[in-house]
C-alpha cells in the first residue's frame, strides 16, 4: 500500500532550487533509505514530508504531498496535527534539557493524550520499551536525559518521536554521530518499528541503506536519480550514475 | 626636557628594532639557519633598549625628590629647627624657584632656592648621561648576543607575558586599594557610631552633623538617632523593586519577541535601536524623571484626588526601568538564541507550536541565563545615582508608598559628599560606610549572576 505520495515537488532557498520535481511514493509499513551525497536535497525531501521546512524563513515548498490521500502543502492542512502523524528523529540526538520522562511525555503532553498520571506513566513505559531504552533507564526516570550516552540519547529521542503513536517516522541520519554498537542497537530497533510505522531515514552509509531498508531512493544534485526495491538498486540498478554511486566511484 | 629625552629613546628603541632584524638577515645569508623569525631579533633588541630607561626613569622618580631634598636641609641642620618647620622652608624654597612665592623673601631660602635650582640642573644632566648610557651599554650587550645566534623568541615572549602580567596586576591593585580605603574609613565611621545604630535605626539625618564646630570635642552621643540607615536601604530596595516590576516584564518579552518571533528585518533594526537605551546618560533619564513623569505622575495623581509628591518613588523607579530595559532584553535575547536550534526542531518536529516550545522548552532551557541577566539589571538598579538623585528627593523617609519620596543609598553618598567636606568627620565617614554597604550587596548580586551565568555555559558546551 502506498502511503505517501510526492508529487512534483520543488524546493527553493530563497532564489536557488534545492529539489527539482521529486515524485516519489513511499510504501506502508516498510523502511525507505534515501542515499546519496552531502548536499543533494535527500534531507531537504525529507524536511518537506512533515513541512520542517516551514521553520526556515526564506525556505519554500511547490508540488503535491500526498499523506493518506491529503495534501499537506493545502492551506486546510494543521501542521500540529501533521507533526502529531509524522515523527522525527535528527542527525544529532536532542533531548530537552529536562528528565527522561519528561522527555517522553511532552508530545503526549501537548497533543493532550492522557488524561490521568497513570495514562502518562504507561505511554512513557510503552514508548521507552518500544525504544529497547525501558530495561535501562527505568530507575532513573528522573534523570535528566541530557545524562545518557549518546546512543541512549538518540533511542530517547526515538521513544520521545514513537509517543504520540505517528503513522510515519522520519529519520535525518539518525546513527551518523553514534559508534557502532549503539548503531547495531539502532538498526535493530528499525527492523522492529516497521511494523507499526512507516519508516523513511536518510542515511550515508550504504551499508546500512543496504541493511534496513526494503526500497531505497538514489538522490544526486537535487534530482532523484532512481528509486525502487533496495534489492534492485543495490545489485542492478538501471541508472550509470546510481552504479557507480552504490561502488564507490564518486560521493 | 624630560620629553624629548623620552622621544629620543622610542627613536632609540625603533633604531634598536631596525638593527636587530637587519643583523638577522645577515645572519640568514651566511646560510645559517635562524633560531627565530627576523623580527624577534628586533624585538628583542628594542626589549633590551626600553628596559633599562624604564628603571633608571623610575628610580629617578622615587629618589630625586628626596635626595634633593636631604642636600637643601643639611645646609639648617644643626640649627634648631623642628621637622615642620624645616619643611616649610624647603616648600617655600621650591616655591621661590618656581617664581611662585609670594612672602618675605630672606636670604636663607633664597640661598636654598638657588641651590635646589643647580641640583635640580645637576640632576637633570646626569639623568640623560646615565640612561642614554646604559641604553648604549645593554643594547650592545644584546648585539652581541643576537650576534651569536642565541636565542630571542622565548625572551621576547616572556617580556610580553611579564607586560601583560603588570596590566592585569594594576587593575587588581586599584580594585584591593580602593576596597581598602573603604574598609578602613568604615571602621573608623563605626568607632564614632556604633554599627547596631547604623544597621537598625531609623533615622537617618546627616545635616545634624552640620551643626557641629569643628573646635569642639567630638561627642558621639549628639550622633545617636543620626545615622540610621534602614530608611535608604528600605528606599534603595523599593525603589530597585519598582524598576524591575517595569525592567523584568517589558525587557524579558522584547528579548523573546527580539529572539523567537521577529524576523531577520525586524532585528536587524529593532535590536540596535533599544540598545540605544542604553547608550542614553543616565543624567538625561534624570531630568527626563525629574521634570517630564514626575510632574505627570503630579498632575495625573492630583486629578484622580490622590496625593502625589512631584519627586515620587514611582517616578524614578519607573523612568530606572526604562533604562534597565535594555540590558534584560538584549541580555536575555543573547540567552535565547543561544539555545541550541536542535533543540527548537525536536519540539516542533512532534507538533508543538510556538509558543508551546518557548514556554516548555526554550524559556527553562535558557532560565539560568535569563536569571543571570536580571540579577545583573538588579545590581544596576541598586548602583544608580543620577535618576535617584533628580527625581525622587533627597530626604530620607521610611515609607512603602511609592507615591511619596524616599531616597537610596547613593543619593545620600551624593549628599554627604557635594560641598565641602572635613575629613575624619564622621558625616564624611558614613558615605564610606554606605559604599560600603552598597559594594558589599551589588558584589554579592555579581557573584550570584556570573555563577548562574556559568552554570548555564557549562550545560551546553
Amino acid at each position: 500500500m502506498i502511503k505517501i505520495k510526492a508529487k512534483d515537488v520543488d524546493v527553493f532557498y530563497g532564489k536557488k532550487q534545492a529539489l527539482f520535481n521529486i515524485s516519489l511514493d513511499i510504501e506502508e509499513n516498510q523502511v525507505t533509505a534515501l542515499i546519496g551525497p552531502s548536499g543533494c536535497g535527500k534531507s531537504t525531501f525529507l524536511r518537506c514530508l512533515n513541512r520542517m521546512n516551514d521553520v526556515i524563513d526564506i525556505c519554500s515548498v511547490k508540488g503535491e504531498i500526498l499523506i493518506n490521500d491529503f495534501n499537506i502543502n493545502d492551506k486546510s492542512c494543521d501542521v500540529v496535527r501533521l507533526r502529531e502523524k509524522i515523527g522525527m528523529v535528527f542527525q544529532k540526538p536532542n533531548p530537552f534539557p529536562k528528565t527522561l520522562y519528561e522527555n517522553v511525555s511532552y508530545g503526549p503532553t501537548i497533543h493532550g493524550m492522557a488524561q490521568s498520571k497513570q495514562e502518562m506513566d504507561e505511554i512513557v513505559e510503552t514508548s521507552l520499551k518500544k525504544a529497547a531504552l525501558w530495561e535501562e533507564v527505568k530507575d532513573r526516570l528522573h534523570e535528566p536525559g541530557t545524562g545518557l550516552s549518546g546512543g541512549q540519547q538518540q533511542r530517547l529521542c526515538i521513544a520521545r518521536a514513537i509517543s504520540v503513536r505517528p503513522e510515519v517516522i522520519l529519520m535525518d541520519e539518525p546513527c551518523s554521530a553514534l559508534d557502532p554498537i549503539a548503531t547495531a542497537q539502532i538498526e535493530e530497533l528499525i527492523d522492529e518499528l516497521k511494523k507499526e510505522h512507516t519508516i523513511i531515514i536518510v542515511t550515508h552509509s550504504m551499508a546500512q541503506a543496504a541493511r534496513v531498508s526494503q526500497n531505497t531512493g538514489f538522490f544526486h544534485l537535487g534530482q532523484l536519480i532512481e528509486h525502487g526495491s533496495t534489492d534492485k538498486i543495490f545489485k542492478n540498478p538501471d541508472n550509470k550514475k546510481t552504479q557507480d554511486y552504490i561502488t564507490g566511484r564518486f560521493g | 626636557m624630560n620629553l624629548i629625552l623620552f622621544t629620543f629613546i622610542v627613536l632609540l628603541g625603533f633604531t634598536s628594532y631596525y638593527f636587530g632584524r637587519k643583523k638577522a638577515y645577515t645572519i640568514q645569508s651566511t646560510k645559517k639557519r635562524l633560531t627565530a623569525l627576523p623580527q624577534f631579533y628586533g624585538y628583542y633588541l628594542a626589549i633590551w633598549c626600553a628596559i633599562p630607561a624604564f628603571i633608571i626613569f623610575s628610580l629617578w622618580a622615587i629618589f630625586e625628590p628626596t635626595i634633593v631634598k636631604l642636600l637643601i636641609l643639611s645646609d639648617y641642620s644643626n640649627q634648631g629647627y623642628l621637622d615642620d618647620e624645616l619643611n616649610l622652608l624647603y616648600e617655600k624654597s621650591k616655591a621661590l624657584s618656581r617664581g611662585q612665592f609670594t612672602g618675605e623673601i630672606t636670604p636663607f631660602i633664597e640661598a636654598s632656592a638657588e641651590k635646589y635650582l643647580s641640583l635640580r640642573s645637576i640632576a637633570q644632566s646626569s639623568k640623560v648621561v646615565i640612561v642614554l648610557s646604559a641604553i648604549i651599554a645593554s643594547v650592545a650587550y644584546a648585539y652581541k648576543r643576537i650576534s651569536s645566534n642565541s636565542r630571542t623568541r622565548e625572551p621576547v615572549e616572556k617580556f610580553l607575558n611579564a607586560v601583560l602580567f603588570t596590566a592585569s596586576l594594576a587593575a587588581i591593585l586599584t580594585t584591593v586599594g580602593i576596597v581598602f580605603s573603604l574598609i578602613f574609613q568604615t571602621i573608623d565611621f563605626f568607632k564614632v557610631i556604633p554599627l547596631f545604630d547604623f544597621v537598625f535605626g531609623t533615622h537617618w539625618y546627616p545635616a545634624k552633623a552640620f551643626v557641629r564646630d569643628s573646635s569642639e570635642a567630638l561627642d558621639p552621643t549628639m550622633y545617636s538617632d543620626t545615622f540610621g540607615a534602614v530608611p535608604i536601604f528600605a528606599g534603595t530596595f523599593f525603589i530597585a523593586f519598582i524598576a524591575m516590576c517595569v525592567a523584568i516584564p517589558i525587557g524579558l518579552m522584547s528579548g523573546i519577541y527580539l529572539a523567537e518571533y521577529a524576523s531577520t528585518k525586524v532585528r536587524q533594526y529593532a535590536k540596535p535601536l533599544i540598545e540605544i537605551l542604553a547608550g542614553i546618560p543616565t543624567v538625561v533619564y534624570g531630568f527626563f524623571a525629574a521634570l517630564t513623569v514626575g510632574p505627570f505622575l503630579k498632575e495625573l495623581g492630583t486629578s484622580m484626588g490622590l496625593e502625589v509628591s512631584a519627586e515620587s518613588a514611582l517616578a524614578a523607579g519607573g523612568v530606572m526601568g526604562i533604562m534597565i530595559i535594555p540590558f534584560i532584553s538584549s541580555l536575555s535575547d543573547d540567552v535565547i538564541t543561544s539555545v541550541p536550534q536542535s533543540l527548537r526542531d525536536g519540539s516542533y518536529a512532534i507538533g508543538a507550536t510556538k509558543s508551546e516550545t518557548i514556554k516548555r522548552v526554550i524559556f527553562p532551557a535558557a532560565l539560568p541565563g535569563i536569571v543571570g541577566s536580571i540579577l545583573l539589571g538588579v545590581s544596576r538598579a541598586i548602583g544608580e545615582t543620577m535618576i535617584v538623585v533628580m527625581a525622587s528627593g533627597l530626604a530620607a523617609n521610611l515609607t512603602l508608598n511609592p507615591l511619596e519620596s524616599t531616597s537610596t543609598i547613593t543619593a545620600q553618598i551624593v549628599v554627604i559628599l557635594i560641598g565641602d567636606q572635613a575629613f575624619g568627620d564622621p558625616k564624611t565617614q558614613a558615605a564610606f560606610a554606605l559604599g560600603m554597604s552598597l559594594f558589599l550587596v551589588t558584589l554579592c548580586l555579581n557573584i550570584v549572576a556570573l555563577r548562574v551565568v556559568k552554570k548555564y555555559r557549562e550545560k551546553y558546551e
